[in-house]
Formats: structure tokens, sequence, C-alpha cells
């Protein structure tokens, strides 16, 4: 296991940011932690990264209980913090070189930088790198040890989506090694393409956990269905036992159904019956984020304090 | 040893961002030649021994505010950006992180005293007869007796709002009890005697006694043991008061800690050290 958490409890004064978290996380694979601003995401990896205390319950990372041996967890965890400053004066080659003197056994520096696609940056100032240059200097620090699981926060807030394309791929290739990765995001998007796992929080709880076509599947949502059609054929037909029809758009027919499948059978029955033909049909399935916010209750970006 | 591997490192990368900084070497470097010229031309040029006089005031000036502006502010101003929030996340030992701020500490502090006793001695023609060696070690001393204080306040000060006024509220007792400002002879009598219980006194002593009275470095045992024991006290504080975060609180037990043992250190100078000769001396 590379993480165990159970009845994990933190709490600032009166608040309650986490209220009694459990999650088993296998060793391998990229899991993601998917909640709006001020679900408890940060303060749960902080306390996976030893930063923080629990108020109750138990953690372990790596088998290592982070609080009480913190520095031998730290020469096996890569982090990123969710803004992490480096040091402005120093080269991209030269921030590699400092954090590479904190661990037992480091990469070499340039290797590091290979690794995040920086080697040609790295007699270049930190305060001359772009946004996603920083970023992926930031992952390199992460890295500098080849670390056994990667915690990282909110790895690509604020960056353009090429540079989010760019360090998706980096996580990935760290992956294939056969490593961990934990990641915090808000972006649904991220979560439904690089996460092999996807735990959404709401207010400090667990209220969804599985892959992303599970948690897709296992939602009652409604799939949307259009159809357009060459002859005479009286759209509301269609509508019955779960099928709503809500009316033409354009020259396709738009059907709303919570068991599209069974729609498409009784479809093609008609079709034969009336001797339509069918000219176009699209499904639009709910996806992660209609899953997030059955379950998380509100758009993505949309901050709440807890 | 991993502590000194990750101290060196650290050190390299201050100083590699000093150099690259131009107000870093302002005020460093420059700023302490400034009072060296203003004050050299107020009172220094009427003859040889008038800038004598004024530079073991001066030279202290510098390590204090080396100390409290250019020691604190770093620790400060790194926490601030978030930079040792990250070191901490690392195995690094925070013993490392305090070395190498210290390290950085002394190597400006010497190179800008240097410069102020290169340049006394260039443009002002000061004669200083002390040995270079004695003047050395009672100037490391100084140094090192005042870095830690430094970072203390550096620990201490929420961010870089609090730190100036910190170090202003340290700064000025300091230099005026100890009569790095004001010559000694001129404070009144409970000054002089509050005096002994700050620590640049017995720097003004020690560099009275090598650059204006000319003695060996064997008759200023007494000032230099009180500098030196203050940099251990100071440093044995630091790891009590480090913080890698300014969220984390400062525990108020661990401060009031702090004060009592600089507090009972400098009770016990009072008792014990020698009469300070600067208090009778007479030019």
């Amino acid at each position: 296991m590379a993480i165990e958490i159970q009845g994990l409890v933190r709490r600032y004064g009166p608040v309650e940011a986490l209220r009694g978290i459990n999650l088993s996380i296998p060793s391998g694979g990229i899991v993601g932690l998917l909640g709006p601003n001020g679900a408890g995401k940060t303060t749960l990896v902080e306390i996976l990264e030893g930063l923080r205390e629990p108020t109750a319950g138990s953690v372990t990372v790596l088998g290592i209980d982070p609080t009480r041996q913190s520095r031998a967890l730290r020469q096996r965890i890569g982090v990123q913090l969710q803004s992490t400053a480096l040091p402005l004066d120093l080269t991209a080659g030269e921030v590699v070189r400092l954090y590479a003197s904190f661990y037992e056994r480091p990469l070499a520096a340039g290797q590091v930088l290979d690794r995040v696609d920086l080697a040609a940056q790295a007699r270049t100032l930190t305060r001359n790198l772009s946004g996603g240059q920083r970023q992926r200097l930031a992952l390199a620090i992460a890295l500098v040890h080849d670390p056994e699981l990667l915690i990282l926060d909110e790895p690509t807030t604020g960056l353009d989506p090429q540079a989010r394309r760019a360090l998706h791929e980096l996580v990935r290739r760290f992956r294939a090694e056969g490593k961990s990765v934990i990641l915090t995001t808000h972006y649904i998007e991220e979560a439904e393409q690089i996460c092999d796992r996807v735990v959404m929080i709401r207010s400090g709880t667990v209220v969804a956990d599985g892959t992303p076509f599970d948690l897709m599947g296992r939602a009652g949502g409604t799939s949307t269905l259009w159809i357009a059609c060459e002859g005479a054929f009286d759209p509301a037909l269609l509508a019955r036992d779960g099928v709503t029809y809500n009316g033409p758009e354009g020259v396709h027919h738009r059907y709303a159904t919570r068991d599209p499948a069974a729609a498409i059978v009784v479809l093609g029955d008609l079709l034969r019956e009336h001797r339509v033909t069918l000219t176009d049909l699209r499904l639009r399935r709910p996806t992660l984020e209609d899953v997030y916010l059955e379950l998380v209750g509100e758009p993505a970006d949309a901050g709440v304090a807890t | 040893m991993s502590v000194l591997r990750a101290a060196t490192a650290l050190f390299i990368g201050h100083l590699k961002t000093f150099l690259r900084s131009r107000t870093a070497l302002y005020w460093s470097l420059a700023f302490p030649l400034f009072f060296l010229f203003i004050f050299g031309f107020v009172f220094g040029h009427s003859s040889p021994e008038g800038i004598g006089f004024l530079l073991p005031g001066l030279l202290t000036i510098t390590v204090i505010s080396g100390s409290f502006y250019g020691v604190a502010m770093r620790v400060v101003s790194e926490r601030e950006a978030g930079i040792l929030r990250r070191h901490r996340v690392t195995p690094v030992s925070p013993v490392a992180v305090v070395l190498a701020y210290a390290a950085m500490g002394l190597v400006t502090l010497v190179l800008s005293l240097l410069l102020q006793i290169v340049v006394a001695r260039l443009v002002f023609h000061a004669h200083i007869a002390a040995a270079p060696g004695s003047l050395a070690v009672v100037l490391v001393s100084g140094a090192l007796a005042l870095i830690p204080l430094g970072l203390i306040v550096g620990s201490v000060a929420r961010d870089m709002r609090t730190a100036p006024a910190i170090s202003n509220l340290v700064f000025f007792p300091l230099m005026f009890l100890s009569g790095a400002a004001i010559p000694f002879m001129m404070l009144p009598e409970w000054m002089q005697s509050a005096a002994r219980f700050v620590p640049t006194t017995w720097l003004v002593e020690s560099l009275q006694g090598l650059l204006v009275r000319g003695e060996g470095l064997a008759s200023l045992a007494g000032p230099v043991t009180v500098l030196l024991l203050t940099s251990v006290a100071g440093i044995a504080l630091n790891s009590l008061l480090f913080r890698w975060e300014g969220t984390e609180p400062v525990r108020p037990r661990r401060l009031l800690a702090a004060f009592a043992v600089l507090g009972a250190l400098y009770l016990g100078v009072h008792l014990l050290a020698p009469a300070l000769e600067m208090a009778t001396y007479q030019p």
C-alpha cells in the first residue's frame, strides 16, 4: 500500500476541515483528489507530507507515520507544493543541485532536468523561466531523489492548456516507471484525462471514489439522445418507458433518458415498423463533470469556505 | 556528513543570490562605507587618530546592521516567499538551514568590515596599530555573537513588515548603549551600567582596546569571552525558536526561555566581567 488512511479528522479550531476520511491507495498509478477549493484537499496532502498533524485517525505513507518519522518519509516521497517558491536568482541547474544536496542518493542534475524537458534551460535564471517551465522545475526538485511516491498539490493551476498537457505527459512518464502519484486538482478534465482513480472530496468527506469510467457509469445521470430521420416519423412515439421527448433541435429530435441502451433498441424497432431512415444519431453520456455536479453539488471552480 | 553537505550547498546558493543582487550588494557593502565617509568627513579628517577613535563604533554598527538587517531579513524574506516551506518537505535538517544563514552572514560581514578598514586606511589614512590577527579575532567574535541574535529576530518576526520594526527595536539600544554611536564617556551613569547588559558594549570595548588603547588580545580576554558566550547561547536558542513557516506559532514559553537564558547570561556578565575600561579611559 502506498497510502493508508483511517478515520482521519483534522480540525482548525471549531472548523472541521477533514471529517473522517478512509482511503487505501495501492502502489502504482495516478490518484486524483478532486474537489472545490476549501474541500480539504490541501489539508489532506499536507498531512500525508507530514506538514500537519491529524487531529484524530491514523495515516501511513509507504508504511511510515508521516508525523513521527517525517525525515525518513521525505527521503522517499517527492512533493510539489501548491505554490512552490523557487530561489529566483539561481539557475535551473543550480536549483536542482541545491535540492539534490538534501538527499542521500540523488540523481544527477542533468538527468533530472532532462526528465522534465528543461535541459536547455539549465543555465537560465529561475526568474526568467515561463510559468510552465517553473512548474516543471518544481516537479524536477520533487523528482531529484527518484522517489517512490509523488504528491502534487494542484500542479497545473494557472497553466495554459499546452503547459498543462506537457505536465500531464511528465506525470504519465513517472507512472510508467511503476511509481505512484497522488495529485489534487479542481479541473475535472484533468482528473478524467490522467487519473487512474478519482477521489471526490466535499467538505472534508469522500463522496465518490473509483476510476473515471466507473464513476461516470455509477451515477444516476441522464443521457441525452438526438436523432434525425428521413420520412414521416412522430417523434412522440419514442417517448415512453423512461424516455422523455424534449422537442426538436434543428433537424434533430432530442430525448432524455437514464437508459440509452434500451431507448436505442426501441428506436430500432420503431424505425423498422414505420420504414423510416435514420440519418443521424448522437448520444451524450453523463460526463465526470455531471457526476461531480451531482455529488459535489457545485461547479468545480466555485470556492466554498470550510 | 549530510548536514554539512546541505549547509554548504545552501550557503553557495545564498552567496550566488547575493552576488547577483545589486540591492544586497549595496546594503551590505556600500552602505557601511557611506557611514564611514559621513563620520570621516565630519569628525575624522583633522588627524589620522581621529578616524581611529571612530573606527570601533563604525565597525560595531556594521556588525549590528549586518546581523539585524542582513541576516534577519534574509531569513524572513525566504520564509515569507515560501522557500523554507519547500525545504521543509525535503529531509534537510533545520541545523543545516540555520548554519548556511549564519555562514552567509559571517562572510558578508567579513567582506564589509574588511572594505571599511581598507577604505579608512587608504582614504582617511587611519593608522591601525593593532595586529591584523588580533583585530580579526575580535571582529569575528563580535560577528559570531550578533549573527545568532539576528537569526533569532529572523525566526520571531512574522513577515517583512514586522521584521524591520523588531530589528529597529534591537538596533538602537545596541548602538547607543554600547557607545558605538555616542562616546561612552558622554553617556549618563545609569546608561553606562545598563551597557554591561548589551553584547555590543563588549565588542566596542574590545575594539577600543585594540585600536585606541593599543592593547593586545591577552588583556581583552574578558570581553572576547563574553562575546563568545553570547554566540554559544544565541546558537542554542536558535534551535528553540527556528520556524519553517510564518504560520507556525512562536511558542511563548520558548521565547520566554530565550529571554531568560540571555538575561541570566548578562546578569552573570554584569556581576563577573571586568570593569569597562572605556568608561574610565580618557584619550
